[in-house]
């Protein structure tokens, strides 16, 4: 450790300066911009917001879709990692790598795939018309459904990872000898997996919400205006509409819930430590 | 022995889930029609040789290589100087500064665009194309910080001390005895900083005009007026890129222990 301050400072400052100026103070004017009507500070533009039916469905929408997939993803991730866990070393390895690989790949591409499975000529109508089901193709673009399956996707990596290291320090023996001694799987889960790896679970739910609500491009492509939620709003309120004073609303809300989760995830790992 | 067979099907479930869309993208690419299909109508390579033959996608593909490397060194220049103050010197305000620099991942990147489009572009009258690289370049020195910082916090310090007593220069002893030390770190803060910046959507959303446009950017305007397999093929060929870098990353740098 080094004791000359300044000269520390002087090293921390630009990163710091660059990020403060060209990012943090931009966002900073946007979020007040709201509050100004007609030149006069005021909440006006909040309450006109929180009225307007269609800002309530996608608020709601945005949160009980967030929601689903972080439970979803926790329930697929813990069957998932605990067979992981199970594999040996090479093994292990190899299959951590595939689930983190799609991570690295560009999210256009792997929504558009969504469009190739999903679409009017797409894998599941084709099936569903080949069976003789329908007739006609079913609409499952545009749906909720689909920017489900999208978001699952595209966040379920972050929980499986998350999992996985947090599970790396249950103890072997825990879950063979609660088994042993007559736990059936339900209540091995609950009073032995579940305590013990709180903080993956946490972790990863809070990288799957978060993501679930700042994602721009899977409801963008696989929700379009007819299932908009906040990302898709605020670009359609700014583009259509110039609407301003909704974005700085939009973008409030998607801080302060990112923030809210980050906060949440802080004190939950300080408890641990 | 059925618990390891019904152990299998879950993770080859899960991976069928999360890797299959891309051979799907792949041979939707292949098809010889005219339209998105699957499977494909035919076999033909001809969806995979018009995609370098479109004029925007190789300029926005142009444009976004540019940020992604350019953005990225001087997110470098500005992130080692902060990563190595923060882990060795003890300086005033360091939770702040570091929390500051970390705000770019958490602040969606939709709003930034926004922001930088508003605030920046229009009063200063900036280029996009400078409002563009500005924002790639905040936007990746958080993970620059943190994976240079988690190399910097393993190497013990006693070695640049010791070079320093031994009438190194401060600065002569950070480019001989650290750096050599953490290149491995530094290269794959540029690695994850590169796939980042070339991934990223929001923020470029609002910071593209006339002729100026990244590529993920325009793969988005192109889908909305046109239905044919190219997406799907410049898509196959985006992904098969990134999992290259992946791959050789992990070969010689065990990249994902910086991750």
């Amino acid at each position: 450790m080094f004791q000359n301050r300044n000269e520390g400072l002087a090293l921390a400052l630009p990163a710091a300066v660059f990020t403060g100026l060209l990012f943090l103070l931009p966002v900073g004017i946007l979020l007040s911009e709201p509050f100004q009507v007609d030149g006069q500070w005021s909440i006006q533009g909040y309450v006109d917001f929180a009225f307007k039916p269609l800002n309530q469905v996608v608020f709601i929408r945005t949160l009980k879709l967030g929601f689903l997939v972080a439970f979803t993803s926790a329930i697929i991730g813990y069957a998932c990692a605990f067979c992981i866990i199970n594999l040996d070393g090479k093994h292990r390895g190899r299959v951590f790598g595939m689930v983190m690989l799609p991570l690295m790949i560009s999210p256009v591409a792997r929504t558009y795939a969504w469009i190739v499975i999903l679409g009017r000529t797409g894998i599941v109508n084709d099936t569903i018309i080949g069976l003789g089901l329908s007739d006609t193709p079913i609409r499952l673009l545009f749906t909720e459904t689909a920017v489900f399956l999208g978001l699952l996707q595209l966040f379920l990596p972050l929980m499986i990872i998350s999992l996985v290291s947090s599970m790396e320090n249950l103890p072997k023996d825990a879950v063979s000898a609660a088994r042993v001694l007559g736990a059936n799987w339900f209540q091995v889960f609950m009073r032995i997996i579940l305590p013990l790896t709180k903080d993956g679970l946490v972790l990863g739910g809070t990288l799957v919400f978060t993501g679930s609500l700042t994602a721009y491009i899977t409801p963008a492509i696989l929700g379009g205006s007819k299932v908009l939620m906040l990302e898709t709003l605020l670009y359609q309120r700014v583009n259509v509409a110039n609407d301003f004073v909704s974005a700085g609303i939009i973008a409030t809300i998607l801080i302060l819930m990112s923030f809210g989760a980050n906060i949440l995830l802080k004190r939950v790992a300080g408890t641990r430590s | 022995m059925t618990s390891t067979w019904i152990s299998r099907m879950i993770i080859f479930i899960t991976l069928a889930f999360l890797i299959g869309p891309f051979f799907i993208i792949v041979a939707a690419g292949l098809s010889a029609g005219d339209f998105l299909a699957f499977p494909p109508e035919g076999l033909s390579l001809k969806w995979y040789i018009k995609v370098f033959e479109v004029e925007s996608f190789r300029e926005s593909f142009a444009l976004s290589m540019f940020l992604a490397v350019f953005g990225t060194i001087t997110a470098l220049f500005l992130g080692v100087p902060a990563a190595y103050a923060l882990s060795r010197y003890n300086i005033p305000y360091g939770e702040t500064i570091k929390t500051v620099v970390a705000a770019p991942i958490i602040v969606p990147g939709i709003i930034v665009g926004l922001a930088l489009l508003r605030y920046l572009v229009v009063p200063l009258n900036l280029t996009i194309t400078l409002a563009l690289f500005l924002a790639h370049t905040a936007l990746v020195l958080p993970y620059a910080v943190r994976v240079v910082s988690s190399s910097l916090n393993n190497l013990r310090s006693d070695m640049e001390e010791a070079a320093v007593l031994l009438g190194c220069s401060r600065i002569g002893a950070f480019i001989r005895v650290v750096l050599p030390n953490i290149q491995s770190g530094v290269l794959a803060a540029f690695i994850l900083g590169f796939v980042t910046s070339f991934n990223q959507v929001p923020v470029s959303l609002f910071l593209s005009g006339p002729g100026v446009r990244t590529l993920p950017i325009d793969m988005l305007s192109y889908m909305e007026i046109t239905y044919d397999p190219s997406v799907a093929a410049l898509s196959a060929l985006l992904a098969l890129m990134s999992v290259i870098i992946i791959f050789v990353a992990e070969k010689f740098l065990g990249f994902s222990r910086y991750v």
